[in-house]
């Protein structure tokens, strides 16, 4: 590593041993050594795919030699829209993301309101942890429990629903994909909700809560009028934290209806590897990927910078 | 919720009292309920891992059996399912290293020197975790193939270091600002280096986000799917890949799979466990630590 930098601070001082001078480019330029490889990393998994994703979405075939490509313009996007399920898997997944986040935003903050508020503190700690549990099952794992409990045959909760109450089951996995998947996340996820607003909630200094319940607030006007303004940026990290891995969904349905069944759990995650790796349509899915990536990425900044971020940071 | 006018007197404190026992009790029956929620179907695999294989999925089910691991005996004998397990194991935890090695001297920096665009930086870094995988993927999935990077154990640790780089450089980040900067000056009066400011007063300082952010990241890394699935073929298979294996055929191993699955399970769940206490940091990339 011969920078300027190397050869001026020899010429300035006395002639050093290798090693010393080794450490004093260290030490010099420390930011730099310290900064460089996490920037690195950062433009290979930011700039890059993007980059190749929008490249293959634009020509006709993948190619050894990038400059030999065939680019067709934007037939790839249209055959995507057209006959590739973009439009059906885009809304599919809203519909996951909205709803999901919705249910898991609303149950974890009743839960984490609710155990904050319980009196004895090791009660609360073991509420606390018994919560969190649930983040510990991985997707795989999340859609076997899904195909063991609700197997129409075997499942548990049908044969529990047939014998104890007057209702049929439905078939959840045939009938109600999208509404399973749906409440298997929540069942997965809403812990992460409840651990962040649990933390949000004790961060509230106590005399803002005693102040209100002395002018005699009743209990939901504390919460709309002093508790959930004090936690704005926390309510609001939670939910594009939990927003942005929604969009990312893949490993339970994959695992639990792999997209059907026919295209009704076909999340673009599940269309995009379909469309590569069933269908052998490479460009077809770049092209998706290009709407998805374009879509997350502006959704997220836009509610960033909506929202802002300045009351987290400062 | 109505609240009562002031009306001194002890109808009123009893009225009180037994309205925080009704509050009290209801409370009490919401959270026990959520409870059964998380437990039962962890139970549920559990139960099913430890019955033989005959009793597994018989209805209605036997709510009283004899345990026994033999699943698990006969999951472990599988060559292949321990060639996943410790590929994961091995792929993850490099991962982890890694991370943290490019990392925290990154959120260091970023939290004690004048960056320029330092708030857009912060975004960028975490505008990564905006990306969706899938769309990730498909880019590295040919330039794995060209730089022979398919289905190695190498592969798969950048992959996964990809996806907590910015969890970690934003947890640590919160971290090092709360360390006072005159502990490190003081080092360095005496004599210390930058560096040996660092490495002795500040790293040690911030052990507690260190140790959570590595589970965090182990976590995050550790359940991942969608790389194993389309970066990897026989070589460096994860275990999340391997358990799919139960599924696919046109019959399920039931009780291999509840094995498996509980044998995932289980490490992770005693990390959480560890580490609740800073959790709520990492998960929330910082933001609930500075409050």
């Amino acid at each position: 590593m011969s920078t300027p930098t190397q050869t001026q601070s020899e010429t300035r001082t006395k002639p050093e041993g290798k090693i010393a001078r080794v450490r004093r480019l260290w030490n010099d330029h420390l930011p730099i050594w310290f900064i460089a490889p996490m920037a690195t990393v950062m433009v290979l998994i930011t700039f890059f795919p993007g980059a190749y994703d929008l490249y293959l979405s634009l020509i006709k075939e993948p190619t050894l030699n990038v400059f030999a490509a065939d680019f067709v313009g934007l037939s790839n996007f249209s055959t995507a829209f057209s006959r590739g399920g973009a439009l059906h898997s885009l809304i599919i997944t809203i519909t996951v993301v909205v709803s999901a986040l919705i249910l898991e935003s609303v149950l974890g903050f009743v839960l984490a309101a609710l155990v904050a508020g319980v009196g004895s503190g090791r009660v609360k700690s073991f509420y606390r942890v018994l919560f969190i549990i649930p983040m510990a099952v991985a997707p795989v794992s999340l859609a076997t429990i899904g195909r063991i409990m609700l197997n129409s045959e075997v499942g548990i909760i049908p044969y529990v629903i047939n014998s104890a109450t007057p209702f049929t089951a439905p078939a959840f996995l045939s009938k109600m994909p999208l509404l399973t998947v749906i409440l298997m996340d929540t069942w997965n996820w809403t812990p992460f909700m409840f651990i962040i607003f649990y933390a949000g909630l004790s961060s509230v200094p106590d005399t803002l809560v005693e102040a209100s319940r002395v002018d005699g607030a009743p209990l939901w006007r504390r919460y709309v009028h002093v508790i959930i303004p004090y936690m704005k940026p926390v309510v609001f990290v939670a939910t594009l934290i939990r927003m942005i891995d929604l969009f990312r969904t893949f490993g339970v349905v994959y695992g639990l209806t792999q997209g059907g069944p026919g295209t009704a759990t076909q999340l673009v995650s599940i269309n995009i590897y379909e469309q590569m790796f069933v269908n052998n349509q490479v460009t077809v899915a770049a092209a998706i990927a290009v709407v998805y990536l374009i879509m997350v990425v502006a959704l997220c900044n836009i509610v960033i910078a909506k929202v802002g971020f300045d009351g987290v940071w400062d | 919720m109505a609240t009562t006018k002031a009306e001194p007197g002890s109808s009123q404190r009893f009225e009180k009292d037994t309205r925080e026992k009704i509050v009290s009790v209801v409370r009490h029956a919401i959270l026990l309920t959520w409870s059964f929620v998380v437990l039962f179907p962890l139970y549920w695999l559990a139960s099913m891992s430890l019955k033989p294989p005959g009793q597994a999925n018989t209805l209605p089910p036997d709510w009283v059996f004899l345990p026994t691991v033999y699943n698990y005996l006969q999951l472990f004998q599988r060559s292949k399912f321990v060639t996943a397990f410790g590929n994961s194991l091995i792929m993850v935890a490099a991962s982890v290293v890694l991370v943290l090695l490019i990392g925290v001297p990154a959120a260091y920096v970023l939290s004690r020197y004048d960056i320029p665009m330092e708030r857009d930086v912060l975004v960028w870094i975490l505008s990564s975790r905006m990306l969706p995988p899938i769309a990730v993927v498909l880019p590295f999935f040919f330039i794995f193939r060209n730089l022979n990077l398919f289905d190695t154990r190498i592969g798969m640790v950048l992959m996964y270091v990809s996806i907590n780089l910015s969890l970690v450089v934003w947890v640590m980040k919160a971290f090092f600002d709360g360390i006072p900067v005159t502990l490190e000056e003081a080092a360095r009066v005496d004599g210390a280096t930058r560096f040996q400011g660092f490495r002795k007063v500040v790293l040690p300082a911030a052990k507690p986000g260190i140790y959570s952010v590595a589970i965090i990241s182990f976590i995050f890394a550790w359940i991942e799917l969608l790389f194993g699935l389309v970066l990897t073929n026989s070589k460096a298979v994860p275990v999340t890949l391997y358990v799919y294996s139960f599924i696919g055929s046109r019959s399920i191993e039931w009780s291999m799979l509840a094995a498996a699955s509980m044998a995932m399970i289980i490490p992770v769940a005693v990390f959480l466990i560890l580490v609740n206490k800073y959790l709520a940091a990492g998960l929330s990339f910082g933001v609930v630590l500075k409050e």
